[in-house]
């Protein structure tokens, strides 16, 4: 299933705006500066998502999974490279000086927290925005080989499944940690996503549209 | 609501309603929060922990309300509901907490919040530890990569070294045996004998030259070295220098600019040392410039210090060899195929020496091709009378004549070559010689030949060097026993220097003997106690 240009275009504005919010969410938590990349949008048929992610993800990957389902339903997953998410909650986080080693508890927690951010704000615009309803719970973090992690979310379903993947980077005191949002639909979920984007942005034309034109909106009442 | 489960949790339990009023809590929070069942439940949470607003905690509550779960991980939160910290860990001012927050639905509709607390405390303080264990650990482990890469670059610095000192002390004495056996094995006529010789020669003093680097190196490691302190005209020193390598200069046909102040510059210094180093710096000077090529040497006063600027127009020095040029064993080509010889001591020992006087060098070099210059600042000394008297080197002995007539010299050496090269040299200054073989004999000739001065091997059999002068010295003032004496050793360490004086020697020789300078110490000598009389013993 392939996207126009305009409905990759309406996902990637409204990716951004979830992004954003847990941009500030982040800094607002940590008192630093926190900025997420304007991220890039791609579609793939499950299949092909390992090839696709396997030269920026050698090694083992931190993921963080966030099941949802209701009128949506899928798996949501932030994915970083291991030294990427060590440097994440390095950044992150006042260590007092001590430089982060390795993965132990907290920093995995911190990493979960970031993913909880990360997909609520994505998720909960289905919600309020899209006016969809999606439930979810939280999240859990996995560390694990790219290939291992595409095997136990294939093996989960039946029936072909597509991957929205969006490719972002967090950037906090001049660094910058590249990481993958990944959402894995049926075709039906997709489908009904997509759809859902299309309205959302026929609103808000309509929205400018309006406030730009208010003498049209009076006579229409 | 929660059920007898949530009564042993090892984590706290809350609920609320949509309202957030608490509607029931489990016992482990009831006791970690010290708060009774009546101060908590009915109550509104963000009444009972008012610094939730405050701290604006409180808004995860109301996301939850809306329907969203919340982690909230203890790095970057600290704690979620302030309780005192548990007991046994006095490091914190409140429990240290990960907490989850979400929505309790009944259907659709979400109908409360529950709160999930765990007490995190011991788990971050073992971390703490541990990763200020792993940091110790890697720095650790750097100084060890860092030092194991340091001596591996000496290993291999020193290997080649050695390499270079196998070498450079090989070749002269392959010329030298060359040579030698040429002249022993076939018809030679004059002039092939004089060129035999003179490289025979050239090459021991080559020879005598990678030793004394070598021992001088020795003796700087082992912080032996010993300066003779004098007063020194270094204008002299430079004077002398050159006339050293005059031949070579000429040979070569380089033009050799002096810019030397024409009055004296004097400072504290040994004599030899000095002019080892200006041998040294005016040598590389000469080896590294082409022929035709241009030396100038300055000296002038700058400051309190003496300047003396060696500086040529050949080689260079290139960037990444500047750094390091006066480091031992270092040559800007250490393989097997470099084209100039020798050890790559030198500039170090330079330094050395200089640095003892109290100085410093420098080198500069604008890179390969551009030719290169070495400054040596030296501490002036502080003048009181212009007249002190000031010891020089002494000039070119080869044209002095020495006329030893009528002083009559004990040579006592236990080998036949010695002696045999002694008694030439001496005998060409017309003085009057008795070799002896042993000591014995050379007590028992003293008395009878009555000799002006001594000159004493120090190892030799049954009675040595030390045991002789030591019977000499025991003698009556009459007899002889104040006679100026001359040890010729091989060793020359400061140990060996004292034993020499202290046994009764005025002097000591190195061998292999210069012999125009045992002329010139036989003359002071003979000068300094006086023996003007010759013919009155």
């Amino acid at each position: 299933m392939t996207l126009t240009d305009r409905q990759t275009d309406a996902l990637g504005e409204f990716i951004n705006i979830a992004f954003s919010r847990t941009a500030s969410s982040l800094s607002e938590i940590t008192g630093q500066r926190v900025l997420l990349e304007v991220p890039q949008v791609e579609i793939y048929p499950i299949e092909e998502v390992a090839s696709n992610l396997a030269r920026f993800l050698p090694g083992d990957v931190a993921s963080i999974h966030q099941p949802f389902d209701g009128a949506i339903a899928g798996d949501a997953f932030l994915i970083l490279n291991y030294e990427g998410a060590v440097r994440l909650t390095e950044l992150l986080t006042d260590n007092g000086g001590v430089r982060q080693q390795y993965l132990d508890e907290s920093a995995r927690e911190v990493l979960t927290e970031v993913g909880n951010i990360l997909l609520n704000a994505c998720l909960g615009m289905f919600g309020n925005v899209l006016r969809v309803r999606v439930n979810f719970t939280v999240p859990n973090l996995h560390l694990e080989s790219l290939d291992e992690l595409i095997d136990s979310v294939s093996k989960e379903h039946d029936g072909l499944r597509y991957a929205i993947i969006i490719y972002t980077a967090f950037r906090i005191r001049e660094s910058a940690v590249t990481g993958y949002l990944v959402l894995v639909l049926s075709v039906v979920s997709l489908q009904r996503l997509i759809e859902e984007i299309e309205r959302w942005e026929e609103r808000q034309e309509q929205e400018i549209h309006t406030s730009q034109n208010p003498a049209k909106s009076d006579l229409s009442v | 609501m929660i059920g007898w489960m949530s009564e042993f949790a090892a984590q706290g339990l809350l609920v609320t309603d949509e309202n957030l009023f608490i509607r029931s809590c489990n016992k482990w929070f009831e006791k970690q929060s010290e708060k009774s069942e009546r101060e908590l439940i009915g109550q509104n949470l963000l009444e009972v922990f008012a610094d939730l607003k405050t701290r604006g905690f409180d808004r995860y509550y109301r996301d939850a309300l809306g329907g969203q779960s919340r982690i909230l991980s203890h790095r970057l939160h600290k704690y979620l509901l302030s309780m005192p910290p548990s007991t046994g860990v006095a490091t914190f001012a409140q429990m240290q907490q990960s907490a989850r927050i979400s929505p309790l639905f009944e259907g659709d509709r979400v109908v409360g919040t529950i709160t999930v607390i765990e007490d995190v405390t011991e788990r971050v303080a073992r971390e703490m530890e541990l990763n200020v264990q792993l940091e110790e650990r890697e720095r650790l482990l750097a100084s060890e990569q860092a030092a194991r890469e340091l001596a591996e670059e000496n290993s291999r610095l020193k290997d080649e070294f050695l390499a270079s000192v196998s070498h450079e002390i090989r070749t002269p004495l392959n010329a030298i045996n060359g040579w030698t056996q040429i002249l022993l094995n076939s018809d030679t006529n004059a002039e092939k004998f004089r060129h035999a010789l003179s490289t025979i020669q050239r090459n021991v003093a080559s020879q005598v030259q990678i030793i004394d680097d070598l021992l001088d190196i020795s003796r700087i490691v082992t912080g032996q070295m010993r300066l003779d302190l004098h007063i020194v005209n270094l204008a002299d020193s430079i004077e002398n220098a050159v006339n050293n390598l005059r031949p070579t200069i000429n040979a070569r046909q380089i033009k050799l600019i002096k810019n030397i102040e024409s009055r004296p510059t004097f400072i504290m210094g040994d004599v030899n040392r000095l002019q080892q180093i200006l041998w040294n710096l005016l040598s590389n000077a000469l080896k590294f410039t082409p022929v035709g090529g241009q030396i100038e040497i300055l000296l002038r006063e700058v400051d309190g210090f003496a300047e003396i600027i060696v500086r040529d127009n050949g080689h260079g020095i290139s960037d990444d060899f500047l750094p390091f040029v006066f480091e031992r064993f270092r040559q800007a080509d250490g393989t097997s195929k470099r084209q100039h010889g020798g050890l790559g001591l030198g500039l170090s020992i330079v330094k050395n020496l200089v640095e003892m006087h109290g100085g410093t060098i420098t080198a500069q070099s604008d890179g390969k091709g551009t030719g290169a210059n070495f400054t040596i600042l030296l501490p002036l000394l502080i003048q009181q009378d212009a007249d002190e008297t000031v010891e020089s080197v002494n000039s070119d002995l080869r044209n002095t004549e020495r006329d030893f007539a009528g002083v009559r010299v004990l040579v006592v050496d236990d080998d036949a070559d010695s002696r045999e090269m002694l008694r030439y040299v001496l005998e060409d200054s017309r003085a009057q010689i008795l070799t002896v073989g042993n000591a014995r004999e050379a007590l028992t000739q003293f008395s009878i030949f009555k000799p002006h001065i001594v000159i004493s091997d120090l190892g030799m059999p049954e009675i040595d060097g030390y045991d002789f002068i030591r019977q000499i010295r025991a003698l009556p003032s009459d007899d002889g026993g104040q006679i100026p004496a001359i040890a010729l050793t091989g060793y020359v360490s400061a140990e060996e220097q004292k034993r020499v004086h202290s046994a009764g020697f005025d002097i000591h020789v190195a061998k292999p003997v210069d012999f125009y300078k045992l002329l010139e110490i036989i003359n002071n000598l003979l000068r300094q106690t006086d023996r003007t009389g010759r013919d009155e013993r």
